[in-house]
């Protein structure tokens, strides 16, 4: 009895450290205003945020899951005709290849083309993305990234808010998705018990219980 | 006419008769415990992985300019429901080798690779060592900045044969580095053959290990929890419906964790920084193997010669391996064994934590701690003859023989 | 009493198996269903302004070969008239699009502003078993059952636009 405790919580500490919480391992953590917070998390300035994005970072980013280019490539005549071959989100390739020109210019002036942005949020969470962009070199010395945005950190956080539209599902969609985990687990549990209670009766019967 | 039909296909097949001989009159101890189901739940995780996988394959494209834009793009957002399949084969595949590993315990631990299943658990071994290979391949498919790097330094693990004395020279590693990359570079000739040994020839190689073991399990039987062989006429119960409910039961609680992670945490087995679409040109900060190879990884690191560490983990693959023939005592099971339980505990404990020391920075305090938990982990095996000859002494003491 | 609960147990386990097998044959399905991509590509929009008179042009819609026709100010026809299906819900269009697969056995007709053979006025002809049709689509002569296919059109100035209800409302 000692041995089975001992050995299911040493199995289940282990496995919330290494899957859940590795209070072990090093962790960043960048400080968000909490009222910046709130906006960044709120899908309802997605669209507000989108068109700050086209002010202000489309200049040199692109969000190709959102079909936003470069503002380069967006006056490019060919970019139409092109979705209208491949669909609205061109395949990477396709993009590289025919904009190399608008996307050269841009390497030239940073060093390297500047991000696609359509995972970001995915890669670096909200508080990374809002103090990044509100002060690049603060955050990272010596990046490229010019400071576009410093001394706006509401306007930031809609843009941060926006990025999260762009890489995780809408709302409506997200909702749905936990109601089916839901159920699920539900529906495994339920029927995991009926079994056990079925075998109960199955086994009284055969006389092996 | 359903049942006709049916009655027709019995007869041929021998479906019952299959079905009596080996789900009813298979008889099975009674006293089977709870880690006896992680056998089930691996077989179970098996399946999963096949069946998300060939749905997988319909959409992502193993092309280095579009493969990461076909998994985060059209399977994560375009097509309905590949979300699902996606996060179901992403935790499955963490889900299969937590399983399987926690199988391996359960086996040393009720002693299940004695004689007459040394065979069951060298197969065994190599259905582990296949997944892993398994495992390895399919990460780099997505083709992030984590698939890429962990290639990266995966094909550069071989070059470590290159640091010893004497056949350094020979180069073999850095040859075996070229061959497994298909050139100096990681590009799309990695990926195709990475996508190809993923998608065919390892699950095949498993599909096939994965019967052997089962056959070997039926012509054995199963160890019984407390070490002694049953009396299969007299004491079994049938394996039908007995454990097949049973474990039928214990494997819905196993979904119903599996289905959480699947749709409510994803954060660790689709990694944050794998997101981020590979790059040769920049390392992502935070770079470390997934957590099933971090042992392994520990070991490798915290020995300072780089030749040494190579061999060290290989050691202890080769280790799991003779298992069978390093444990050569008359005792089963570790109930009976007090000598052979605290070493256990001391196998376990050492690759929690060699494996928990893998996600830590490298300072020179882990290296250390990484050498003592690497000695930990290799006394085990080391121990095992010398208890085996200890037990030997007091079962012959006890009027045991050779023979019994 | 014992019978029944222990039956009906067994019958609650059962059906909540199929329940289950539903469950994970759903999003199967789903994954399998036609992308939303190709069906929302099925808008396809045309200049007639640039196509020549009594000429064809041949676009894409749906992934099938679509003529767009474009006639001259009061075009006369005086072909055979074996059926008049298209040429009244056609009438007075001066450029029309017709799903270009002859409704024999799906090869792609040509357009003949000549004429072909006997028939010395402009008509489509398939090559492969000789089936002819009128400008507006309209089976004359040889093995097609019915005349060609007319798709969803709009016309909006020189613009004809495919797949969207106007003076078409439906494919018929």
């Amino acid at each position: 009895m000692i041995k089975t405790i001992f050995f299911t919580v040493l199995t289940v500490v282990f496995f919330y450290i290494v899957w859940i919480n590795n209070i072990f391992a090093p962790h960043e953590k960048y400080e968000m205003p909490p009222e910046h917070r709130k906006i960044a998390m709120d899908y309802k300035y997605a669209k507000e945020g989108r068109e700050l994005f086209i002010q202000n970072c489309a200049a040199c980013h692109s969000v190709r899951y959102d079909a936003l280019y470069p503002t380069q490539v967006q006056a490019n005549p060919m970019l139409a005709s092109l979705q209208e071959k491949y669909g609205k989100v061109l395949p990477r390739d396709v993009y590289e290849s025919v904009f190399m020109n608008d996307l050269n210019a841009l390497k030239e002036s940073f060093g390297k083309v500047p991000p696609d942005l359509s995972t970001i949020y995915l890669v670096k969470g909200p508080e990374y993305l809002y103090n990044f962009i509100l002060e690049p070199q603060k955050v990272l010395p010596g990046t490229t990234m010019p400071p576009v945005m410093t001394g706006r950190p509401e306007e930031t956080a809609k843009i941060v808010a926006y990025l999260r539209y762009v890489s995780e599902p809408p709302p409506q969609e997200k909702a749905k998705r936990n109601i089916m985990g839901v159920v699920t687990i539900g529906y495994l549990i339920v029927v995991g018990v009926l079994i056990w209670l079925w075998r109960g009766r199955i086994l009284k019967r055969m006389g092996l219980h | 006419m359903i049942g006709r039909v049916g009655r027709w296909f019995n007869e041929r097949a021998k479906l019952s008769e299959l079905w009596q001989s080996q789900m009813v009159d298979y008889k099975v101890p009674k006293t089977l415990t709870f880690p006896y189901a992680f056998g089930v739940m691996a077989i179970v995780a098996f399946l999963i992985q096949i069946i998300s996988g060939i749905f997988l394959v319909m959409y992502y494209q193993p092309n280095i300019h579009t493969a990461f834009d076909s998994a985060n793009y059209t399977i994560m957002k375009e097509v309905p429901f590949m979300w699902l399949i996606r996060n179901v084969h992403a935790a499955g595949a963490n889900f299969f080798l937590a399983v399987v590993y926690l199988h391996i315990f359960t086996g040393i631990y009720y002693n299940a690779y004695k004689k007459p299943r040394e065979l069951t658990w060298i197969v065994g071994f190599f259905i582990y060592f296949v997944l892993l290979m398994t495992a390895l391949s399919g990460y780099l498919l997505p083709w992030g900045q984590l698939s890429y790097w962990g290639m990266v330094v995966t094909t550069e693990i071989p070059t470590s044969i290159d640091s010893a004395p004497i056949i350094g020279k020979l180069k073999i590693g850095e040859t075996i580095s070229v061959w497994m990359k298909g050139g100096y570079e990681l590009g799309q000739i990695t990926l195709g053959r990475f996508f190809g040994l993923h998608i065919w020839l390892l699950p095949l190689i498993l599909l096939g290990l994965v019967g052997f073991h089962f056959y070997l399990i039926r012509a054995h039987g199963i160890t019984s929890p407390d070490g002694r062989e049953i009396d299969k006429k007299k004491e079994g119960v049938p394996f039908h419906p007995y454990i097949t409910l049973k474990e039928g039961a214990y494997l819905m609680g196993y979904l119903a964790v599996f289905f959480f992670f699947v749709f409510f945490y994803m954060k660790h087995f689709l990694p944050a920084d794998n997101y981020d679409p590979a790059n040769p040109f920049k390392t992502p900060a935070h770079i470390a193997p997934e957590w099933y190879l971090l042992a392994f990884y520990t070991m490798f690191r915290s020995i300072p010669d780089k030749f040494l560490g190579f061999v060290v983990f290989n050691l202890a693959l080769i280790l799991l391996l003779i298992l069978p023939f390093l444990d050569f005592s008359p005792l089963r099971s570790a109930r009976n064994r007090p000598l052979f339980f605290a070493m256990f505990v001391v196998l376990v404990i050492s690759s929690m934590a060699l494996t928990i020391l893998g996600t830590m920075p490298p300072t020179p305090t882990n290296a250390l701690l990484g050498l003592i938990f690497t000695l930990g982990f290799i006394s085990f095996f080391i121990s095992l003859p010398i208890i085996s000859i200890l037990e030997w002494g007091w079962y012959k003491a006890k009027g045991g023989s050779k023979n019994d | 009493m014992e019978a029944s609960r222990r039956d009906l147990l067994g019958v609650a386990v059962g059906s909540l198996g199929v329940l289950g097998a539903i469950g994970v044959l759903y999003p199967i399905v789903k994954v399998l269903s036609p992308s939303q991509a190709s069906l929302a590509g099925a808008k396809v929009e045309v200049d007639v302004s640039q196509i020549p008179d009594l000429q064809v042009r041949v676009v894409s819609w749906k992934g099938k070969p679509v003529f767009v026709v474009k006639l001259p100010q009061g075009f006369q026809w005086n072909g055979k008239r074996a059926n008049d299906q298209n040429t009244k819900l056609l009438q007075g269009q001066d450029a029309y699009a017709l799903v270009a697969v002859c409704t024999h056995l799906g090869c792609v007709p040509l357009w003949k502003p000549q004429g072909e053979g006997e028939f010395n006025y402009p008509l489509f002809h398939c090559p492969c078993h000789g089936g002819f049709y009128s400008p507006w689509g309209d089976n004359i002569a040889g093995p097609p059952p019915r005349p060609l296919y007319v798709p969803p059109q709009k016309r909006e100035g020189n613009k004809l636009i495919i797949g969207e209800e106007g003076f078409v409302k439906e494919l018929t």
